[in-house]
């Protein structure tokens, strides 16, 4: 505001400034009042000092899960900070509330300089342009580190995105079959290995209020199914959608059956997360779940006394289940690249990796990974090792339609809770589905 | 009340007349001094002007860049589409499940609210022991915020682990499924579980307005306590009524924290409330243009919402 004129002074300044009223004194200090939540705007937003580009002082800003605050990583930004001279601040996010972060960071333009993301956001950001390309650095430096022939094939594929590497693999899990020992030796049974078994097993198991197994309102957690039985959501060849039909309609009523059928699971309720299941079998609620490890410390805290035993997946056509995992990505608009990708180098050195398995239970992408004592002599850590060399990503070719999260979520969601939580006739809803994500794709 | 400024205002107006220029007028060539209504003008805007300028940057801006934002279309929605997003939406199965799943949530609690808000109010209106303490019980709900609410109540209807099934079977009673069989119901019982402290305290302070003398006319006149129930209390009510209803039926088209905290629009998008299927759009499937047209008609749903309540209500207002 320009004018400075109080009531009594005209703004030809032919009078005296005179002293400024109560009135004015009151509006001055409702405007500056005004002005407060303006100043506020920026709070929590990606901040930086000093220099930018390479190096020098300044704040990296780093936008991390909030349940990977794992001592070997703070203890790897430690040792970059003191090198660089530098503040790495790392913002911990839930992955639904960092989705809207950085989402709405991207259209700002105000973004951080490195991301975790929990698997499909690469490819989908690459797409549209918003990821820096590793590639130039992972020509320079991938001997050094060992990329790629030291990573699982299925985490470089991953993070690719037409022939260029966008991302790096962090975490790579898998599902696999948690459950109760003790339950189970009192059934005298032993974990199924095919579909059949699961549901004879999980009748031996149910009793009054204990189910056999638990299934998850989550619908991610159906594709250990699908992909025994041979699907896959997006085939980008053939264009087919959760296909072959049969295969997609098989395994879902499969799982809809061990609900309403056999009832040998409880209907899941929905909700906004997936620790249903892993509190049931906490609670000893339930003899088994399929699941990964990120829900092993969960149980170990609240069932410190639970027996659990960790088995590979039942078998159908074939043995699989779902890969996943989180990877990290340098934002396209990123202040400090160089910095990210020092920081990315590591934070995936074999020995950070090692440490995390050994203090968090972990696991890693690295090849030379699973040959390690701390894989090879942990009995948990083992059989998720060997459940990630038959895991497979459902979602591959998905990420490039450019509808990968309807597809994969929206409507597949609407598909999967209709058929077990609402008993909705199978082939009805999956042609639903088919015919809606055809559409989504068509644009 | 007549102050000293208003009682020597006619002899300071040499504005007005023939000359008069409106709220700013000043002297011959607008270098005299200011009228009193000018003057008084200038101050009013000048208290009003913080207000304007916290509306103007927190709500018009951004109604004005959302406008703008509905009609592009692509990741960054920056890629003109003209009305197309409107198009798409009432083309949009999905945007019309979770339209209607609003409504009937909108209705069930607006009902509700008014329903269960004045019966409290009665109930509390009337001399009870720890009336006080009452009135604060039910008005706790109200001051939690909805996250709380819904990790609350999902933990009391968890179907394995929650309370309420633990009750009931230790009456023997059958369980309940409370999320899976009437999830929309369940989510509408909880908002007014919260809401209806507010609602209470609304109904309490219209019963209060009202005066003493009608009821005791009507009771000379004969009227039992329903007929005073219906031909008073009620009528006179209206502008409470009214103004309870408009809200609910504001916060009830905007609701969004139940969806989003207790059941995720599950199961199979039964509950998928329009502002958390807006926001999915905008966030999950990264398509803000489109979730910019869908705000754009909440918008002009809940202002056509709005003035057929208003223009219904100030119809049916009692006077005696």
């Amino acid at each position: 505001m320009s004018r400075t004129g109080s009531p009594h002074t005209p703004h030809d300044g032919s009078r005296a400034p005179a002293p400024p009223s109560r009135r004015r004194v009151l509006a001055l200090a409702g405007g500056a009042a005004a002005t407060l939540p303006l100043g506020g705007c920026g709070a929590g937003a990606p901040e930086v000092r000093g220099g930018g580009g390479g190096g020098g002082a300044g704040t990296v800003s780093v936008y991390w899960n909030a349940g990977h605050d794992y001592a070997a990583y703070r203890a790897a930004v430690a040792a970059f900070e003191k090198e660089h001279g530098v503040t790495v601040r790392m913002q911990k996010y839930q992955w639904p509330d960092m989705r809207t972060r950085i989402l709405t960071d991207f259209a700002s333009g105000n973004v951080p300089d490195l991301v975790e993301e929990p698997g499909g956001w690469t490819q989908e950001f690459a797409l549209s342009g918003d990821v820096l390309s590793l590639q130039d650095r992972l020509d320079a430096d991938g001997a050094r580190m060992g990329y790629p022939d030291d990573w699982q094939p299925a985490a470089v594929r991953h993070n690719e995105h037409r022939g260029e590497t966008y991302g790096i693999q962090l975490h790579q899990t898998c599902s696999l079959l948690l459950y109760n020992k003790a339950m189970f030796r009192r059934a005298r049974v032993a974990p199924p290995t095919t579909w059949e078994e699961v549901v004879r097993v999980g009748r031996r198991l149910t009793t009054g209020d204990v189910f056999g197994i638990a299934l998850n309102q989550d619908q991610s957690y159906a594709w250990p199914w699908l992909l025994q039985n041979g699907v896959r959501l997006y085939d980008p060849e053939s264009r087919a959608l959760l296909a072959p039909r049969a295969a997609a309609v098989e395994a879902l009523r499969f799982q809809a059956d061990l609900v309403h059928e056999h009832e040998v699971s409880a209907v899941p309720t929905p909700g906004t997360d997936y620790s249903g299941p892993q509190k049931l079998l906490s609670a000893e609620r339930t003899a088994m779940i399929l699941s990964g490890p990120w829900d092993l410390e969960p149980i170990r805290k609240s069932s410190p006394d639970l027996e659990l035993g960790v088995a590979q997946v039942p078998r159908r056509r074939r043995r699989s289940t779902v890969l996943a995992g989180t990877s990290v990505f340098i934002p396209a608009k990123a202040r400090h690249p160089d910095l990210a990708w020092d920081l990315v180098k590591r934070l995936t050195t074999l020995r950070t990796e090692t440490a995390v398995t050994e203090k968090e239970g972990m696991l890693m992408p690295r090849r030379s990974w699973t040959s390690q004592p701390v894989v090879r002599d942990d009995p948990v850590t083992k059989a998720f090792a060997e459940g990630l060399t038959y895991a497979e990503d459902p979602y591959r070719g998905a990420y490039l339609t450019g509808r990968y999260g309807e597809l994969s979520v929206d409507l597949f969601r609407n598909l999967y809770q209709g058929v077990v939580m609402q008993r909705r006739p199978v082939e009805e809803a999956y042609d639903e589905y088919v015919s809606a994500g055809r559409k989504l794709i068509r644009g | 009340m007549p102050s000293k400024t208003t009682e020597r205002a006619p002899a300071e107006r040499p504005g007005r007349g023939p000359h008069r220029r409106g709220p700013f007028a000043r002297g011959p060539f607008g270098r005299g001094p200011l009228t009193l209504r000018a003057r008084r003008a200038r101050t009013a805007y000048l208290f009003l002007a913080p207000a304007l300028l916290f509306f103007a940057v927190f709500y018009y801006v951004p109604i004005a860049d959302v406008v703008h934002t509905s009609l592009h279309t692509g990741p960054r929605a920056d890629e003109f589409d003209g009305l197309g997003n409107y198009v798409d939406a009432f083309d949009d199965p999905a945007a019309r499940n979770s339209f209607v799943v609003t409504l009937l949530f909108t209705v069930g609690t607006t009902v509700g609210a008014i329903v269960l808000g004045l019966g409290l109010a009665l109930l509390v209106n009337r001399p009870l022991r720890g009336r006080a303490l009452f009135r604060l019980a039910l008005l706790v709900p109200y001051l939690t915020s909805v996250a709380v609410v819904g990790l609350l109540w999902r933990n009391i209807l968890d179907p394995q682990l929650g309370i309420l099934n633990r009750m009931l079977r230790e009456f023997d009673l059958p369980t309940q499924q409370w999320l899976n069989t009437a999830p929309l119901t369940t989510l509408v019982v909880i908002t007014l579980w919260q809401i209806s402290g507010y609602t209470m305290i609304l109904f309490l302070a219209g019963l209060q307005g009202i005066p003493e003398v009608y009821y005791e006319a009507a009771y000379l006149d004969g009227a039992g306590s329903r007929q005073r129930f219906w031909r008073i209390t009620l009528p006179l009510l209206a502008p409470t009524t009214l103004f309870v209803a408009v809200m609910a039926v504001i916060s009830g088209l905007q609701a969004f924290g139940q969806a989003y905290i207790i059941t995720n629009g599950g199961p199979a998008d039964s509950t998928d409330l329009y502002v958390f299927h807006l926001f999915n759009v905008a966030f999950r499937s990264r398509d803000f243009g489109y979730s910019s047209a869908l705000s754009v008609l909440l918008l002009i749903v809940i202002m056509v919402f709005t003035a057929l309540q208003m223009r219904a209500g100030r119809r049916r207002e009692v006077r005696y």
